[in-house]
């Protein structure tokens, strides 16, 4: 835990102080993690906002230390859904933007190293988002928690509230639908790449 | 992990390795953002406005459990004050009362006539 439980008590008596170290604490975390669940930056800091909210409003229902942290991306899980819910959209899939041929090209124009870097960050940044944005919401946040945000089958079962089991069949059909995608989204790269101009790049 | 590596394992490699390079590759690519100058005051900007609309909303609700309350005290003395002036509903007198008012309309029953026709 990144905080002491004294200070989550001093935060539930009402200590101004002590809920900002809390957010101050946590604020990265949850940023990240919910800037890699919704895929949208500029809402990013109004969904950290509404889950650091709630947990002030409800902080006095807090008993146990141990379960302040999967409590709280129980918040942020919430708060992304009803985000995702009430702006009714997906992640943008950026990869229909531009031809695989034209992000080639613009790779090759960039020329620096550091720019070719970024632009394979953000080549995978899309084709993720991409990937999950064509599965449902229920699948993309329960994947993006235990793939991308590392976190374990008991951390998952405190969020989610069901057994592990039921965990793992979730996750293997989410993974599924997502290796489905991605072998058509393969498909097709491989396509265009083959109908290029003899620019090939692995 | 650059695109090279999960692109390789994308040609024909195993595709849950695949995955699971590209979901780190992601992670990677994806890191935790800063916060803005104006995260803190916009949260408590944000706090204080629930914490008014919530009062706001308990006064309303406070007033209107006044108001019922009070509403219900004042019909139960009236009821009181009702019942012990006396006025009560008392169907025989209400009876007779109709029935002296409509006297000339009971007239007409001509009893003779009708002990005339037992005679």
């Amino acid at each position: 835990m990144l905080v002491e439980f004294e200070l989550l008590q001093s935060a539930q008596r009402g200590d101004a102080s002590a809920f900002n170290q809390v957010v101050t604490a946590y604020r990265r975390r949850i940023l990240g993690t919910i800037s890699r669940l919704i895929g949208r930056p500029e809402d990013v800091e109004d969904v950290a906002q509404e889950v650091f909210l709630r947990l002030y409003f409800s902080l006095d229902q807090l008993r146990t230390p141990e379960v302040f942290e999967p409590w709280l991306y129980r918040l942020t899980v919430n708060a992304s859904y009803d985000y995702l819910r009430k702006s009714k959209r997906r992640p943008e899939s950026r990869m229909s933007d531009l031809s695989e041929q034209q992000v080639l090209m613009a790779d090759a124009a960039a020329g620096s190293k550091a720019q070719v870097e970024e632009g394979e960050k953000h080549r995978v940044r899309d084709m993720v988002q991409g990937l999950l944005a064509s599965v449902s919401e229920e699948d993309r946040i329960l994947l993006t928690l235990k793939e991308v945000e590392g976190l374990s089958l008991k951390e998952l079962e405190k969020i989610y509230h069901v057994n592990e089991n039921s965990l793992k069949v979730r996750l293997f059909r989410a993974r599924q639908r997502v290796l489905k995608n991605m072998k058509g989204v393969t498909t097709e790269r491989q396509d265009v790449a083959s109908s290029g101009d003899g620019l090939q790049k692995v | 992990m650059t695109n090279g590596e999960w692109n390789t394992s994308t040609g024909g490699g195993d595709d849950n390795e695949c995955l699971d390079n590209l979901l780190h590759a992601y992670r990677a690519a994806c890191p935790d953002p800063d916060p803005s100058v104006n995260f803190m005051p916009s949260l408590w900007a944000k706090i204080e406005a629930r914490e008014a609309s919530s009062t706001v909303f308990s006064r309303v609700a406070k007033a209107l459990v006044t108001a019922a309350l009070s509403a219900s005290v004042l019909m139960a003395l009236l009821a009181a004050s009702s019942s012990q002036s006396g006025v009560s509903f008392d169907g025989s007198a209400y009876i007779q009362a109709l029935a002296a008012d409509h006297v000339s309309d009971l007239e007409p029953l001509q009893v003779e006539r009708i002990s005339d026709l037992e005679q």
